[in-house]
């Protein structure tokens, strides 16, 4: 039930970021809502389910984000794999601080990857404009964060004690 | 589970993403994207018209001592356009008369598919939409898209029931314009988060902030004359080669609902 409860706000969130977020545009900005939610889902799945949930929700981003596909999933794969790593070193997942670094990494991975492909093509680049919308961008990403994980942490707290107890 | 086999489903799952990802890139992914354009873009269409609907409410508030001087500016501009309209008219029947009696083929109307804007671009820099119109109503890419009278952007591909367009303001956006006014060429840039771009125009053409810029209709499959936006202001300097001139569109991605593709003249 609480696995179905994170793969369905995940599913509502890849909806929001392809559709109401984009909209509505808070600050000039597109919050990743779908990146912030992919790594709270990923701290509270098992590695396995999280790769299966990030693959799929990473897919419906690069079918209708028009550009470098498989970005998306990339990144998303990525994040989850980060997750395995640092719990396989001994990190605790449940530290405040692991899920911003995530959301702060993923959000400028995506990007940087876009700065990239844009850089090469397009003759006139404003630096300075992709800059500030990297900070806005970052910031409302992590405010999210910040607000989201203790309201998923609360909904999953029996599953995460079996995950810490090696079901992982 | 022990280790070895969590690994290996591990592995299995990263290869079969990337294997995925592969076809995306290659634009194999024909019966994921049919499934996806037939659940995931009818429920998102929905949100996305609750989206504009939400977005255009808290940008009027955040405007709204300007509505009043907007509004006042749009009546007369329509009082003026009405009055061109009916000018226009007049000189469109005189042109068809000319045309016949020159032997010439009369300019036609070109004909539309309307449209409504279903998905956005998930992310802050690249200015794409999907509409719900594909290759089954004879959308194909390069068509020129139109909203509120606006060039808003092309399609870029092409699904049989959707479609993606490249807005004019996305960064790699490139397209042949004109000062409409004084008929000076250039080519027309999107800029990230700044506009537009009229780059490349002579140095001895003459361009005036105010002036309205259209499509040129140079190759490709964007008519002429449709009205893209107006010269905010001109960068000209005797020691470069071109001159630029920073250009303003009416259009909102955000606003963006309804849209018309061109089919062709």
């Amino acid at each position: 039930m609480r696995r179905a409860i994170v793969v369905g706000l995940l599913g509502l969130a890849v909806m929001l970021q392809l559709s109401l977020i984009p909209a509505i545009r808070p600050f000039g900005v597109v919050p990743n809502l779908a990146l912030v939610m992919m790594m709270l889902a990923a701290l509270n799945l098992p590695t396995s389910e999280a790769l299966i949930v990030a693959a799929v929700s990473g897919l419906m981003l690069d079918i209708s984000s028009g550009t470098n596909f498989g970005l998306w999933t990339g990144v998303f794969m990525l994040g989850t794999l980060a997750i395995e790593m640092i719990h396989q070193v001994g990190i605790e997942l449940d530290r405040p601080i692991v899920a911003p670094v995530l959301v702060a990494l993923g959000t400028v991975m995506i990007a940087f990857v876009l700065w990239a492909t844009m850089v090469t093509r397009v003759t006139h680049f404003s630096g300075a404009t992709f800059v500030s919308r990297l900070i806005i961008e970052l910031m409302i990403n992590l405010t999210l964060t910040v607000l989201l994980r203790p309201a998923l942490s609360i909904i999953l707290q029996s599953r995460r004690r079996q995950l810490e107890s090696g079901v992982r | 589970m022990n280790r070895s086999r969590a690994n290996r489903r591990i592995i299995i799952i990263v290869g079969i993403s990337a294997l995925l990802a592969t076809l995306g890139v290659v634009g194999k992914l024909g019966p994921i994207r049919w499934v996806f354009d037939h659940t995931v873009v009818p429920v998102a269409s929905g949100l996305s018209g609750s989206g504009v609907n939400a977005g255009e409410a808290l940008s009027n508030i955040s405007r709204v001592s300007a509505l009043a001087r907007e509004n006042t500016r749009l009546q007369q501009e329509n009082a003026d356009l009405r009055q061109r309209l009916a000018a226009d008219a007049e000189t469109r029947s005189d042109n068809d008369l000319l045309r016949k009696q020159l032997g010439l083929n009369v300019a036609v109307v070109s004909q539309q598919v309307a449209a409504e804007v279903v998905l956005f671009a998930p992310d802050s820099y690249r200015q794409f939409v999907t509409i719900n119109k594909g290759s089954k109503v004879g959308v194909v890419p390069g068509l020129a898209v139109t909203s509120e009278g606006v060039l808003i952007g092309m399609i870029a591909d092409v699904q049989p029931t959707t479609a993606r367009i490249m807005l004019v303001t996305d960064p790699e956006f490139k397209l042949a314009a004109k000062d409409q006014d004084t008929g000076a060429k250039g080519i027309l840039r999107g800029q990230l988060g700044n506009g537009l771009m009229l780059d490349e125009i002579g140095q001895t053409d003459i361009v005036k902030p105010g002036d309205s810029v259209t499509s040129a209709g140079l190759g490709g499959q964007v008519p002429p004359g449709l009205l893209i936006g107006k010269v905010q202001s001109v960068n000209s300097r005797a020691n470069v080669v071109f001159q630029s001139a920073q250009v303003e569109t009416e259009f909102r991605v955000s606003a963006l609902r309804f849209v018309y593709v061109v089919l062709g003249i």
